[in-house]
């Protein structure tokens, strides 16, 4: 590879550019296992360095890739076909942390740890706290969609995200906001792993702390008791803060190296309950009863700080008990649905036997996000690829039980091929569309999150498509005929939102998708269900609540599609999982999946919210269900259709070239 | 040639150099710990990339191996990420193993005429520190005086610590102690105090302080008289120095009666003697004896005097010194007589972050140095205190200055010398 001269950056962004053997050195690697090394390091100071180096990098054709504290698990922040690693550390000032509306404004390089310390004070927090928030930096955490221990109840990072500024990669400097009318960019751009842009400030939303916490701690005799006690927990509409879990190996790793006076037993259990008075003593005797009748051999509860943290100390050091065994860890993260959870744990214990790998594994279990521990020393090559393969197999066991490749960790380039596992061509191919709209010559750190051309993991794994149901069929059918013909067409639901003008004559031909009003999956134990968008709202209320299973949408007149297309209230996105959309050339692409914590690929469902139907059909959606009655809006403002910004307007030429999809929105007004 | 260690002591026991830094799997939970990563945002400068730059050296990946010069040199070798690495990799043992790989035969000069000072004629530095002193007393420009003389002797870095320091002592610790009758060996001391270069040569008062404190909490003790601990020659990347040093120590301290543990009151000099054993890996019998003398020595900030309580009223903090924090693991040690005797004790947020003062740090990065003593100093005055007590040397001179020019209403005292205070509240 040609070392690019960097002269020119220099004199442009004099004392911010390094360009030593030893920086680039510095600069080569993450806390994963791949290098490359960069041609210059700018530590930028403000969003205007930012802008610079990235249009400096536009203007002469050079890569670059944005990093934070550099601490992906990945291999994101490597610089893998050279060019300019722009560090945002420095950018590290909180602007505001405003509890009156409960939002902090940040810039990128602020640790998640010092968010939480600016507001503890005051009584409130900032959710996501990713093992790693001691160090790592809020800008890495919107790139990678972080989770974390906390979003079982709490969520991940993109459910508090209110609006961004950004520099694209062009250098143009944006602003994007969860209230912008049309495609939700925001979205495209949370978990986007630095392939679509770099965050130069961001405005993230902060809860109130909790009163009371209590930490329980039940040991199992096996990791299906204990994975049959969390569903319980679950099902009897406890939300828990927390649930980990720990097995066999983890614990006789921690009590070996720092005694917490674990129980040496198959699986331990630490779940965190959180409230005020009654309700708190009320969780806890349903949680421990809960545990008991599951078969606990054990089960005790902490209540203050300095108690909570003994119980914690051992989960906390596990990993420093792990890394005494041997030079290197490598941290897989797979999920799979939380009912899976047993099966996927047998199954890594059985891949680590067949590689000789020894693997020790800890899990959120409440949203079935695995963190299989696999030990060895990187500067043995045999063991390592033969580490890495135990660790491909292992989240390739994920995809089979009907999860993910990532929970948290992104897929950067370690995990590229494996998104074949996950997604069809179709849907990989859309992912480089909407890739290469925002990134025409694909300079923002290239070669991640997406297979090479031609790139594959071994093997087919990804589950055959479910086949479309008729209604389906009829509309993919009556799909690819206009787009053989090129005539534009109207999608309607129950025309509800649609204006009136619009659903009276409508531009072309219209395409109804009220036929699709199926309920395709419903996973009572999982709180999953797949629902066609053609069903109405009412309905699927009417079909689910009796049970006690609560929808994560406001109850409104028309159908779920309709309500997910127009977005009359902005929370419309917290319970969406995944989406089965047509696409304007009679394709069909699954994206996301039925598990609750997904950092795999673009957050295209999300983008959808608000498009009005002109980037895609939604012919189904998964929705994440709750035990409880969660608080939604009753009234709801009349949505308008929106007028597109320039990104969108590139974006919708992405999905749909030839304008054939509701060739109205965007443009009326 | 000192050549290099090759081998390590670390928490997870005897390891090459190569096999100690091998151990870092770069998950960067040490970089927020890191004082200079924190204040340039640098990763070279950060424990992380020292590690894998050094493990590059070893593994000559290396074009230009003096690239690295700078993230070596400007390691404050503080040691708080091996405190908070899941591993314990000890970085700053590493730095030094990465210096001497990349210093070769530089400065070979300086090194003997260390050498010939410090282990040959330690009563020659003795003579040209006093004359020093005379000259700066007697007014001639300060830095053409002893300043000078130091410059002329090859100790550039002290002669910039000498324009920072005020005190021009007439008489230098030792000398007084050896004329002090109560301090004669004796087989049945109760303590050996160890009188480490800086209360030696630039604050008598602290070792003064120290001792009477060790009287008061022990009994009857004597003065070591020994030599320099050597981790001044050890830091310059001259083993055979430090080793000779060490040797002279052990020998000593072999050839007096009894068990009596050997107490050192700054602890970087504590921390030094402490990890004797690590220079004779090599030399069986040497590393046995090293032990023992290792486990007999103890800091200052180790021994718990009891104290009226409240004694001192006013407000009061401790900066944790780095090498007893995480040179020696002594967190709770230097406050259990301390924090009750104080009537307004301040908790300092950071107190185990180095305050860049780190030896000959503050002189060789100014830059770097008085940024981490900014972020140590606002932290001092948003406590409120109106003294910090520390038990280092190089701290003693860093805060002294770095109070001075931002937060003059607070003074830096030695933790022997607030303990003193307090006795002197006692005895009215």
């Amino acid at each position: 590879m040609p070392v690019r001269d960097v002269s020119s950056l220099k004199r442009l962004l004099p004392g911010r550019v390094f360009d030593a053997e030893a920086d680039l050195l510095a600069y080569s690697y993450d806390a994963a296992l791949e290098r490359a090394r960069p041609d210059a390091v700018v530590i930028a100071r403000t969003a205007e360095d930012v802008r610079k180096a990235v249009q400096w990098c536009a203007e002469s054709r050079s890569p670059f890739v944005a990093r934070g504290a550099g601490t992906n698990l990945s291999g994101g922040c490597v610089p893998l076909r050279g060019g300019v690693v722009i560090s945002t550390a420095r950018l590290d000032r909180i602007l505001a942390a405003d509890t009156q509306r409960g939002v902090a404004v940040v810039e990128p390089g602020v640790v998640n740890l010092n968010l939480q310390k600016r507001l503890e004070p005051a009584g409130w927090f900032y959710a996501p706290d990713p093992a790693s928030h001691k160090i790592c930096t809020l800008g890495g955490n919107l790139g990678e969609n972080a989770g974390g221990p906390r979003c079982l109840k709490y969520g991940v990072t993109t459910h508090y995200v209110k609006a961004l500024e950004v520099v694209m990669p062009d250098g143009a400097l944006e602003s994007f906001s969860i209230e912008d009318e049309g495609p939700e960019i925001l979205s495209l751009l949370v978990g986007s792993e630095g392939t679509l842009g770099i965050v130069t400030k961001a405005w993230l939303g902060i809860v109130p702390s909790p009163p009371e916490i209590v930490t329980v701690l039940a040991a199992f005799k096996s990791v299906e008791e204990a994975a049959a006690c969390v569903a319980a927990v679950i099902a009897a509409g406890v939300l828990p803060r927390v649930i980990e879990a720990m097995d066999r190996l983890s614990v006789d790793a921690i009590e070996a190296y720092a005694p917490a006076g674990y129980p040496r037993a198959e699986a331990i259990l630490l779940i965190e309950l959180e409230g005020e008075g009654k309700s708190l003593e009320l969780q806890l005797d349903e949680v421990s009863s809960l545990c008991r009748r599951h078969g606990a051999i054990e089960c005790r509860s902490a209540r203050d700080l300095a108690e909570r943290e003994r119980l914690w100390e051992g989960r906390r050091s596990a990993s420093a008990a792990l890394a005494r065994l041997a030079p290197n860890v490598l941290v897989e993260d797979g999920v799979v649905p939380r009912s899976r959870l047993p099966a996927a744990a047998r199954r890594v214990r059985e891949i680590a036997q067949a590689h000789g790998t020894p693997a020790a594994l800890l899990s959120h279990a409440g949203d079935g996000n695995l963190h299989p521990q696999i030990i060895f020393d990187e500067r043995d090559r045999e063991q390592t690829s033969r580490v890495k393969r135990a660790g491909l197999e292992m989240l390739r066991s994920c995809v089979e039980l009907g999860g993910s490749v990532s929970g948290e960790h992104g897929i950067g380039v370690e995990k590229r091929a494996a998104m074949t596992w996950l997604f069809s061509d179709e849907t990989i191919s859309l992912f480089r569309r909407l890739k290469a709209a925002l990134d025409p010559e694909g300079l923002a750190n290239p070669d991640k999150v997406l297979p090479l051309p031609g790139e594959r993991a071994p093997g087919e794994t990804r589950p055959k498509a479910r086949p479309p149901t008729d209604a389906a069929a009829a509309l993919i059918e009556a799909v690819r005929q206009r787009a053989k013909d090129r005539r534009p067409f109207s999608v309607f639901g129950a025309r509800t939102k649609v204006p009136e003008q619009i659903a009276a004559a409508g531009k072309g031909s219209a395409l109804i998708t009220r036929a699709l009003s199926k309920v395709v999956e419903f996973d009572r134990e999982d709180y999953v269900a797949t629902v066609e968008a053609g069903i109405s709202l009412g309905e699927l209320k009417s079909k689910l609540e009796p049970e006690g299973f609560f929808v994560p949408l406001p109850m409104s007149a028309g159908t779920v599609g309709g309500m997910l297309a127009a977005k009359p209230w902005p929370g419309v996105r917290e319970g969406i999982l995944g989406m089965r959309v047509l696409l304007a050339d009679g394709s069909v692409a699954d994206l996301g999946g039925k598990v609750v914590k997904n950092a795999a690929g673009y957050d295209v469902p999300r983008l959808l919210l608000g498009s009005w139907g002109a980037l895609a059909v939604i012919l189904e959606v998964t929705l994440r269900l709750s035990p409880i009655r969660p608080a939604l809006p009753s009234e709801l403002p009349k949505p308008r259709p929106p007028r597109f910004g320039t990104w969108q307007a590139r974006l919708k030429k992405a999905f749909d070239p030839h304008g054939l999809l509701n060739p109205w929105v965007g443009e009326l007004r | 040639m000192s050549g290099v260690l090759g081998r390590l002591l670390t928490a997870l026991g005897e390891r090459s150099c190569y096999d100690a830094v091998s151990q870092c799997s770069r998950c960067g939970y040490c970089e927020q710990a890191c004082p200079t990563y924190v204040a340039s945002g640098r990763e070279p400068q950060s424990p992380r990339g020292r590690n894998q730059l050094a493990r590059l050296l070893l593994e000559g990946k290396f074009e230009d191996p003096l690239s690295a010069r700078e993230a070596l040199s400007t390691c404050l070798l503080c040691g708080a990420c091996t405190s908070v690495c899941p591993a314990h990799v000890p970085t700053a043992d590493i730095v030094l193993e990465g210096r001497r790989e990349l210093s070769g035969t530089r400065s070979a000069w300086l090194r003997k005429a260390l050498h010939h000072l410090f282990v040959r004629s330690p009563d020659i530095l003795a003579i040209l520190i006093r004359a020093g002193y005379a000259l700066k007393r007697s007014g001639l420009s300060r830095l053409a005086a002893r300043s000078g003389l130091l410059r002329l002797i090859g100790l550039r870095a002290l002669a910039e610590a000498d324009a920072h320091v005020q005190e021009t002592p007439k008489r230098l610790l030792f000398e007084m102690l050896r004329e002090d009758t109560s301090l004669k060996e004796d087989r049945a001391a109760a303590w050996r105090y160890f009188a480490s270069c800086g209360p030696n040569f630039v604050f008598p008062r602290v070792g003064l302080a120290t001792i009477r404190i060790l009287k008061r909490a022990c009994g009857r003790g004597s003065f070591f008289d020994g030599r320099c601990c050597g981790l001044t020659a050890y830091n310059y990347g001259d083993l055979d120095t430090a080793r000779a040093l060490a040797r002279m120590n052990i020998e000593r301290l072999e050839s007096l009666r009894g068990e009596a543990p050997l107490i050192a009151d700054c602890s970087s000099c504590a921390a030094f003697l402490k990890s004797y054993p690590q220079l004779f890996l090599r030399e069986a019998d040497w590393r046995a004896r090293a032990e023992r003398f290792a486990a007999r020595v103890r800091d200052v900030v180790e021994i718990s005097p009891s104290l009226p309580k409240d004694a001192l009223r006013e407000a009061f903090a401790l900066h944790d010194c780095c090498r007893a924090r995480h040179g020696q693991g002594l967190s709770q040690q230097p406050r259990r007589a301390l924090q009750p005797a104080c009537a307004r004790w301040r908790e300092l947020p950071e107190s185990d972050v180095c305050c860049g003062g780190a030896g000959l740090f503050a002189f060789k990065h100014p830059g770097l140095s008085e940024a981490i003593l900014r972020r140590k100093v606002s932290d001092i005055a948003a406590s409120q205190a109106r003294a910090v007590a520390v038990s280092g040397t190089s701290c003693l001179i860093q805060l002294a200055r770095g109070l001075k020019k931002y937060y003059p209403e607070c003074r830096v005292v030695h933790w022997s010398e607030a303990v003193c205070e307090a006795l002197d509240h006692e005895d009215g």
